[in-house]
């Protein structure tokens, strides 16, 4: 099971919660896989998906909001996961009759959340640290 | 906790020359994640500093929610837990197979050392010998015990360095399945270095592709890389591509062999088009070939492919020239008149410049 460890927090609550939310939704995904219930797969992904897209946008607002510099960067790398994200949805729908769609679906979620989605929002955390908005470890 | 590797931010410098811009990834437990890119792109250099051979400058990296390095904070290697593979093998020549895989254990009593070092001598298949020295072992033998001295010590993470690229190509992958097998047994986060597309195809979940510069360019499976290739530089990283400039128009481009689709790109934009040697089908004039007509200028066998080099014979492309990869031995004569199309999931758009 992943979890919002320390290195990968933000330390600014809405996010992180929002992170743990998205965490919360793959252990659901891959628990369903690990037990053989991969019929659920099809609801738990697309609602991945769905919130992830609306974390993009609420991120993206704030963002704006404190004067990111880098907020044109982080937009574009947004618009590339989305397109990854298509991906996810499609192997969620051949996971039923494919192993390798099955392991490949939880690997990848993984990696996507980890690696893609929180490791890259930290790029932002000095920043916030710089405007006062959390204060890190 | 997450378990294995995270690096974040990480930049450096030789002699204010960057050789890393920004570099962050994950790896969590039972994973393997490639560094792929060419020589000078930082790759080694990222290893090293995950090490602790090299001192971090800028960014942090934790293994298993240990911060190891950060600025200010440098564990030495040997306290990290990892488990390294290079190359070289970097056997000690006067040490006997099992003494060189027990030489990692020290903190352990000798016995339960001897023990350790035959159980990995064993899952590497190399317990019969133990008692041979390096200079008495294949390449491909040595690389096995350098394997098991990696894991002997039960890492928290192993990081390869190039490690089959002084293996015979014959050996390497053998060597190379049985390596990942032992990898994955082990459950242990991987970090592998390797400028061969195709090894780091093989090995990974999950490829970082790097710039001549030090940045990531792309992070994804190994059929996103292959098959959605952010830029011209990844996809030519597997070798050689059919290249054809044109303008959009209509949401397509013209090729000599047919219109190809264009997606996010504006109208009246110079584009060029990449095309893989094996982004090609081709007919025989019998199955009523169905695209350009086309010649055959060579043929060339490589065994288990050839690759064919086609003209185009008629149109206002007439002349047009494209590398073609098909399976097997392909007999000119024996195919007669040809016709060749491109298949989409093989060719690349991207704008000029």
């Amino acid at each position: 099971m992943v979890e919002l460890s320390p290195s990968f927090e933000l330390e600014y609550q809405p996010i992180d919660n929002d992170h743990r939310r998205l965490i919360g939704i793959v252990n659901q995904i891959v628990k369903a896989l690990d037990d053989g219930r991969v019929e659920e797969c099809a609801v738990l992904v697309p609602d991945f998906v769905n919130f992830a897209k609306k974390h993009f946008l609420r991120e993206e607002a704030f963002l704006k909001k404190v004067g990111y510099p880098q907020l044109q960067k982080h937009y574009h790398h947004h618009r590339e996961l989305n397109a990854k994200m298509d991906t996810m949805v499609r192997l969620a729908q051949t996971a039923r009759d494919s192993e390798v769609a099955r392991e490949s679906l939880g690997k990848e979620l993984v990696f996507f959340l980890m690696d893609d989605v929180i490791n890259a929002d930290l790029d932002f955390k000095s920043y916030l640290a710089d405007k006062g908005l959390i204060e890190p470890r | 906790m997450m378990k294995g590797l995270h690096v974040h931010g990480v930049s450096h410098a030789f002699d204010g020359h960057p050789v890393l811009d920004n570099a962050s990834l994950t790896i969590p437990a039972g994973e393997l994640v490639c560094l792929l890119g060419p020589s000078g792109s930082g790759k080694s250099t990222l290893l090293r500093i995950a090490a602790g051979l090299e001192r971090l400058q800028r960014g942090r990296i934790t293994i298993d929610e240990q911060v190891v390095a950060e600025p200010g904070t440098h564990v030495p290697p040997e306290d990290r837990g990892i488990g390294l593979m290079f190359q070289d093998y970097a056997l000690f020549p006067h040490l006997t197979i099992v003494d060189n895989v027990t030489f990692g254990l020290s903190r352990q009593p000798r016995h339960r050392a001897r023990k350790r070092a035959m159980e990995m001598l064993e899952q590497v298949g190399m317990e019969g010998h133990a008692g041979k020295h390096p200079h008495m072992l294949s390449g491909g033998q040595q690389q096995r015990v350098a394997l098991a001295r990696a894991l002997a010590p039960e890492p928290r993470l192993v990081l390869l360095d190039e490690p089959f690229s002084g293996l015979d190509t014959s050996m390497r992958a053998k060597i190379r399945e049985d390596t990942l097998s032992v990898l994955k047994q082990s459950g242990i986060a991987t970090l592998m270095v390797t400028h061969d597309p195709e090894e780091a195809m093989f090995m990974a979940d999950r490829i970082k592709v790097l710039s001549h510069d030090g940045r990531i360019l792309q992070a994804g499976r190994p059929a996103d890389i292959y098959y959605q290739p952010v830029d011209e530089y990844v996809a030519m990283l597997f070798g050689h591509m059919n290249l054809i400039h044109g303008v959009v128009s209509e949401g397509a481009v013209d090729s000599p062999m047919g219109r190809i689709a264009v997606d996010g790109i504006d109208e009246g934009r110079a584009v060029k088009v990449l095309i893989r040697p094996e982004g090609f089908v081709l007919t025989n004039g019998v199955d009523g070939g169905v695209g350009t007509p086309v010649e055959v200028i060579s043929t060339h066998l490589l065994g288990h492919s050839s690759i064919v080099r086609l003209r185009v014979r008629e149109g206002k492309n007439m002349g047009a020239e494209f590398q073609v990869r098909v399976p097997g031995s392909f007999d000119a004569a024996e195919k007669g008149r040809l016709s060749a199309r491109i298949d989409a999931h093989h060719a690349f758009v991207y704008p000029e410049g």
